[in-house]
């Protein structure tokens, strides 16, 4: 089920492309309802795929002939209507419908708990680099309802070399600590890299892909902490995730990024280890990102405070493939070759393995780049603050003035010049580490007031 | 005294008794001795850790203000004391919480414990010592000289009160016998500040350390005896400024500048009368107003007609620094001084003081110097 939604949402934004939309905003809402007939004897899921809003501007208010459909979804049957009330739910939102399809799935074992959180996580993707568009995910599964709204908080066009501008979702819930005060950025600031080109291997032109290939990087490291200049900071994880040219999420071959680690270059990057942590995509799970861990040299420093850990960052890293044939122009030829890329993505990769690579490789580059900067600074601010301690402790325990002692042990509220150093030295360290230099393009809310999170809780009924 | 020696000083004795009518000599010798005690040295210093433990208990970052000492606006001319620190004046902000500034702040603070130190125990240390226990923190030894001036100048206190030495660089020689605080008697006589004894009827600072060593080689403190001859070998450090002040403030005898006829040497004898932008602070104790432009002056260029081959045409950077000269407070107050310089900036050259030999080879010693004592040849 998990394909044919994707295939369907491909489907979309292909109709849009082929209408030059681009021109238009990318806005509107997509509504994915899965549901069972009440008191149908077979396990038939159906499955309701509307969108409404100028993202699919000029799509004719129309189901697909018969069959372009069986092409597009060949495993997929005919469905009853879906329930007239949720359609007019939804476009009492969001307007009048401009797409609408419905079909069938006869496959008992699809619809587990663990299937609605691949739909699910499917649809957040597909959100985050499509985020103009408001996603409704509606069960109604065996008398069961659960609602799923998606709609991005704060968000960033981002131009990219041959495509039609990205609307990305770059709200950033995390916060790195709970306990602390100020305000935090909720935002991330998406790098755009150059596009390079991949050769597309013999196997996939056999089966008939051919043109120009590419891919262009784009990545958000979160949570953002430009504001506090002086606050530790440590690449923890990665992300990586692939887009088709019709802006799809597709699964991420898991071969050829749990190999990645290997041709990594550690010394360069400043980096003891990284290592994939993702398991093999599933037939249950064909969209699936990659995530690594990141060890640093100096990992663990057993005699750290709690408070003085350093921000875990977690760096996304996304690949939009581009692909360009000039003797492809219609519809179900455009579909055929996001299946062949799809299908031969890992050879793809594997293809190009250096230099997708070098391109990753660069990425972690720059990022401990920036975050070697920033540990320099506070190595910098820690040296000082231990000549400064030490100099105003040597001061004070000379000093023959009681009432000066008194005074410093009584503002430092501490007994004794032990103890005034522990809290010299902590104070120091709290107001550099805490400094905050408001940043233009960074979005700060309170924290606690923070903004809502970009998922509705579900409604369940 | 000779009827020769009476001669050679008569204009020099008019111009001391001048000189003394002028001077509010209670005034001067109170600020001369104006002495800030130990225990207050201390309880500055100990005013400044409890200002960076109370923003601390704030939870605000601590800050130490540094008086900008290399801000023309932040000086004032008086004619009576020279380039002076303006009571208001603009400061630097050295933050403990900035990467580029927190360095700055703990070898302020480091220095701060040294001197605190060395107070409490009534010790003393050089400039070299303090940069040699610490060269890591410190990088340079112009980092401690300039760092030492700023405690000086925030503290506002004269910096031998920090108990911090400099390495003497100036050279003094002629009739003068001082004894130090240890007994030990100093004769200037020989070669190499308490009870200053003299009978010299004047003080000459001279710029360069080689026209020094020309002026003893050639006996001028006997030929013009009594007279005490100084030099701070080019700029003067503070101690060769603090002696010609010094002696100033005991003897009121007439102080001579015999400089090159070039921009460099004009301002090192401005240094010496009106002071420094970066020492403005202490003003009163290192300025002496009454020092008087004996040569060499651009008008003698002309009047001895020192050959042309001797003359040095003017560098775009000297007439920068003419005109700069010239805009200065201290400048307006001098006519005559403004009419040499201007002479300069007309004529576009500039000499040294050995361009007299060429005239002939003891002419500065044995005709200049003594010609233009004689007849007041100074400005």
């Amino acid at each position: 089920m998990l394909r044919e939604i994707r295939q369907v949402l491909r489907l979309i934004q292909l109709m849009g492309k082929q209408r030059k939309r681009s021109s238009l905003k990318n806005t509107g809402a997509i509504l994915v309802l899965l549901w069972t007939e009440k008191g149908s004897s077979h396990q038939r899921l159906n499955c309701t795929v509307a969108a409404a809003g100028s993202w699919c501007f000029g799509i004719e208010m129309q189901t697909l002939q018969a069959d372009l459909k069986k092409v597009l979804l060949p495993g997929v049957w005919p469905c009853p209507e879906p329930d007239p009330e949720e359609l007019t739910a939804f476009t009492d939102l969001y307007g009048s419908l401009k797409f609408l399809l419905n079909f069938q799935m006869k496959n008992p074992g699809h619809y587990s708990s663990k299937w609605q959180v691949h739909v699910k996580a499917f649809l957040q993707m597909f959100g985050l680099t499509n985020a103009g568009i408001r996603i409704q995910l509606k069960f109604k599964i065996h008398g069961q309802k659960s609602q799923h709204d998606f709609r991005a908080f704060l968000i960033s066009k981002v131009a990219l070399s041959v495509r039609p501008p990205l609307i990305l979702d770059v709200t950033c819930s995390a916060q790195p600590w709970c306990d602390q005060r100020g305000s935090w950025c909720q935002k991330g600031h998406p790098v755009v890299r150059e596009r390079f080109p991949l050769s597309i291997p013999p196997k996939a032109m056999d089966q008939g892909l051919f043109g120009e290939l590419s891919v262009q990087i784009v990545t958000l490291l979160s949570p953002c902490v430009l504001q506090y200049p002086h606050l530790p900071t440590e690449l923890s994880r990665m992300q990586v995730l692939v887009f088709s040219p019709s802006n799809v999420p597709v699964s991420a071959p898991s071969g050829f990024f749990q190999t990645l680690p290997v041709d990594l270059d550690y010394q360069h990057l400043g980096l003891d280890r990284i290592h994939c942590c993702s398991s093999k995509a599933s037939p249950d799970d064909p969209v699936h990102s990659v995530v690594f861990t990141v060890e640093q040299e100096n990992w663990d420093d057993p005699e750290r405070e709690p408070s003085h850990l350093p921000v875990q960052q977690s760096l996304l890293v996304l690949l939009f493939l581009q692909h360009s044939d000039p003797f492809t122009s219609q519809l179900t030829d455009k579909m055929d070759c996001e299946l062949l890329l799809e299908l031969h993505l890992e050879d793809i990769l594997s293809n190009n393995r250096q230099a997708v690579t070098s391109a990753l490789q660069a990425e972690l580059f720059n990022t401990m780049k920036a975050l070697k900067e920033r540990k320099k600074k506070r190595e910098k601010l820690q040296s000082a603050a231990e000549v400064i301690v030490s100099s105003t402790i040597s001061i004070v325990s000379s000093s023959s003035n009681m009432d000066f002692r008194n005074a410093c042990l009584k503002h430092m509220k501490v007994r004794d010049t032990h103890e005034l150093s522990a809290s010299l030295r902590e104070s120091l360290w709290r107001v550099s580490s805490w400094k905050r230099l408001p940043k233009v393009g960074c979005y700060s809310a309170q924290v606690e007031g923070q903004a809502a999170s970009n998922e509705v809780v579900r409604a369940e009924i | 005294m000779s009827a020769f020696e009476a001669q050679l000083f008569s204009e020099i004795d008019k111009l001391r008794v001048q000189l003394l009518n002028n001077v509010d000599i209670i005034a001067e010798n109170q600020r001369a001795v104006e002495e800030i005690s130990q225990d207050e040295i201390l309880t500055q210093i100990e005013g400044v850790i409890l200002g960076i433990m109370t923003s601390l208990s704030r939870d605000e970052v601590p800050i130490l203000e540094l008086p900008n000492r290399s801000s023309w606006a932040n000086i004032s001319f008086d004619s009576a004391v020279g380039l002076q620190m303006s009571s208001e004046h603009s400061v630097t902000s050295i933050r403990s919480d900035c990467p580029s500034s927190v360095t700055k702040f703990a070898q302020i603070l480091k220095i701060l414990s040294v001197v605190y130190r060395l107070v409490q125990s009534n010790s003393y240390a050089t400039k070299r010592d303090i940069y040699y226990n610490n060269i890591q923190l410190f990088g340079s030894q112009r980092t401690v000289d300039s760092i030492i001036d700023d405690i000086s100048c925030m503290l506002k206190v004269p910096r031998r009160s920090l108990h911090v030495l400099a390495t003497s660089k100036g050279l003094i020689s002629g009739d003068l016998c001082y004894l130090e605080e240890d007994g030990t008697r100093v004769d200037c006589h020989s070669s190499s500040a308490v009870n200053i004894v003299s009978s010299a009827k004047f003080i000459m600072i001279v710029e360069k350390d080689a026209t020094f060593q020309r002026l003893l080689d050639d006996n001028l403190c006997t030929k013009l005896s009594p007279c005490i001859l100084i030099t701070g070998k080019g700029v003067p450090d503070v101690n060769s400024r603090l002696m010609v002040r010094k002696l100033w403030d005991t003897l009121h005898i007439p102080i001579f500048a015999l400089v090159d006829a070039d921009p460099h040497g004009i301002e090192i004898m401005c240094i010496y009368k009106y002071g420094s932008v970066s020492m403005s602070f202490e003003a009163h104790s290192l300025t002496v107003p009454s020092v008087m432009w004996l040569g060499l002056l651009p008008s003698d260029l002309q009047r001895l007609r020192v050959p042309e081959d001797s003359l040095i045409p003017l560098t775009k950077t000297d007439e920068n620094k003419l005109n700069s000269l010239l805009k200065r407070p201290y400048l307006t107050s001098q006519p005559d001084w403004c009419k040499e310089i201007e002479l300069m900036q007309q004529s576009k050259v500039k000499a040294e003081l050995q361009s007299l030999s060429s005239i002939a080879p003891d002419f500065l010693t044995n005709i200049y110097l003594p010609n233009k004592l004689r007849y007041g040849g100074w400005v």
